[in-house]
């Protein structure tokens, strides 16, 4: 702290600190070439039912040339994408509004609470048969299956942050004679924030994982198709592709929610400066 | 106390509450007059019942029994009139520093460039120039409590309630915050009713002292303070008041 301006010398415990993070970075990239050397051990052989990476490759610069179903890997992605984002989209408009609704109003949640908790406990893809048989294997069934699995993680997260607001907020409403309305919009719901953010995380999550699970039961085109097709015609290395495809845009579309996350709530990004 | 009129009264103060099913009582049997544009000090033991007394002033709690008077009107339930600084200075940390100043006036439905033009005089008042834009978080204990002095003026009340306020600040801070409100209290004459267990910080800035006993609360003793400002706080005469109040304070529990 003492010797800015002059070269920087650093003490032994400095220099094991600088070491350690040195390491931190090298590690996560040891990892996963590790991950990828099992990968190749695993596959080693002519006839492994295990395709390595190089087979994987190929199998992408074949998709490259020759689409599936008329579709190009991209197109395949976007599909799913597209299903993905429409519902989520439903799902943070209703699921906030009604999570505010039961977590804010007492009544309305005497009223509406059980029956969201029955609804709740159903898991998304049991909904498919009675989807598929009301509407058909369009594009709507399927959106609305992600819908309903995306949804819950919301409603329970906005509900639970709007019925546990800190007192103190609500007191600086009272003290400054907030209306009700100036009581939700400036200081129920901004100090809800957090757990609503929560909620929308884990529905992106959600609805990633349920529209591949709707595309693998029926469908024509996204990655979870792929996968289905490849296990029906043995093609393995298609399988491991779209899995590749899956993780990758998984982690994408988590690390979007915490963009945004941090466009909508500037100050939680600074609290660490 | 002749030709000084009367701002604030409460009369038969009383509150219980119910706790495991056995009622106790936080404060019996309160009277006392807080006079216009005067500095009072409600001084007490920890818990002894002091913020309870705040919350029924401010309009936040309703009390069993008696009544408080503003002006000479029954005061119900949280009045414009009537300012808080909390104790855990409670800003809201989504809003930039000059969003919690002015929120009062927002609230009131105040035009943007009015209400803005207030908060800013205050902002400049207790000295935070510059941090307009900064979010709570970025800010130290005495530089959020002065943001919650700065939001209580901007809503211009003309009874400001602190309740401990400098209590978290570590001593150097709080030295410098009791001058600060004096100044600003000076600058901007209000009446104040200022809560707390420090028995120096009460001798320091009280024009009055009411002190309060162990809970149930009920007035032990009224001290008038004719130092003259700033005091000295190692002078005699505020060592000897300081003793005197001192003997005369319960034990907190």
């Amino acid at each position: 702290m003492s010797t800015k301006n002059t070269d920087i010398v650093l003490s032994a415990s400095e220099q094991r600190e600088r070491r350690k993070q040195i390491l931190y970075k090298i590690l996560p990239v040891v990892s996963i070439l590790l991950l990828v050397a099992l990968w190749i051990a695993a596959s080693g052989g002519e006839s492994s039912s295990f395709p390595s990476p190089m087979d994987v490759y190929d199998r992408f610069l074949r998709f490259m040339e020759k689409p599936i179903q008329k579709l190009s890997l991209w197109q395949h992605i976007l599909a799913s994408l597209k299903r993905v984002l429409i519902a989520l989209l439903a799902s943070w408009v209703l699921g906030i509004s009604f999570g505010i609704l039961i977590g804010w109003n007492k009544k309305a949640n005497a009223l509406l609470g059980p029956i969201f908790t029955a609804i709740r406990v159903v898991p998304p893809l049991a909904w498919i048969p009675l989807i598929t048989i009301w509407f058909g294997t369009g594009e709507f069934p399927k959106i609305l299956v992600v819908f309903l699995g995306a949804v819950m993680p919301v409603v329970v997260n906005t509900q639970a942050g709007m019925s546990n607001i800190d007192q103190q907020y609500l007191d600086v409403g009272r003290i400054f004679n907030a209306n009700k309305r100036q009581m939700l919009l400036d200081f129920a719901i901004p100090s809800a924030l957090d757990a609503i953010f929560a909620g929308v995380r884990t529905s992106a999550s959600a609805a990633w994982m349920v529209v591949l699970a709707a595309e693998m039961l029926g469908g024509k085109s996204g990655v979870g198709f792929l996968i289905t097709r490849g296990m029906d015609s043995g093609d393995l290395p298609l399988v491991l592709l779209s899995m590749i495809c899956i993780g990758i845009i998984g982690a994408i579309l988590a690390i979007s929610m915490q963009l945004i996350e941090r466009g909508v709530c500037p100050w939680t990004a600074k609290k660490s400066n | 106390m002749d030709g000084k009129k009367v701002k604030l009264s409460l009369e038969h103060i009383s509150q219980s509450y119910v706790l495991n099913n056995r009622a106790f009582d936080a404060v019996q049997d309160i009277n006392f007059d807080v006079y216009d544009s005067e500095f009072l000090v409600l001084l007490g033991p920890g818990y002894c019942g002091k913020t309870v007394l705040l919350n029924i002033i401010s309009g936040l709690e309703e009390p069993v029994d008696g009544t408080v008077r503003l002006d000479g009107e029954v005061v119900k339930g949280s009045d414009p009139r009537i300012g808080m600084v909390f104790q855990k200075t409670s800003l809201l940390p989504w809003k930039t520093v000059m969003e919690n100043v002015e929120v009062g006036p927002k609230m009131a439905g105040v035009a943007k460039e009015e209400r803005r033009k207030t908060a800013q005089k205050y902002i400049d008042l207790v000295g935070l120039q510059g941090f307009e834009k900064s979010y709570p978080t970025q800010l130290s204990g005495g530089m959020k409590q002065r943001v919650g002095i700065a939001r209580a003026y901007t809503n211009s009340p003309e009874i400001l309630l602190m309740d401990e306020p400098f209590g978290a600040l570590d001593a150097q801070t709080r030295y410098s915050m009791e001058e600060e409100i004096q100044k600003i209290w000076q600058s901007e004459k209000r009446t104040i009713i200022f809560v707390t267990n420090n028995i120096e910080e009460a001798v320091y800035l009280g024009d009055r002292i009411v002190l309060l006993t162990n809970r149930p609360a009920h007035v032990k003793a009224i001290y008038d303070i004719d130092l003259p400002r700033p005091r000295d706080t190692v002078s005699p005469e505020f060592l000897r008041i300081r003793k005197e109040i001192s003997d005369n304070t319960d034990l907190a529990l």
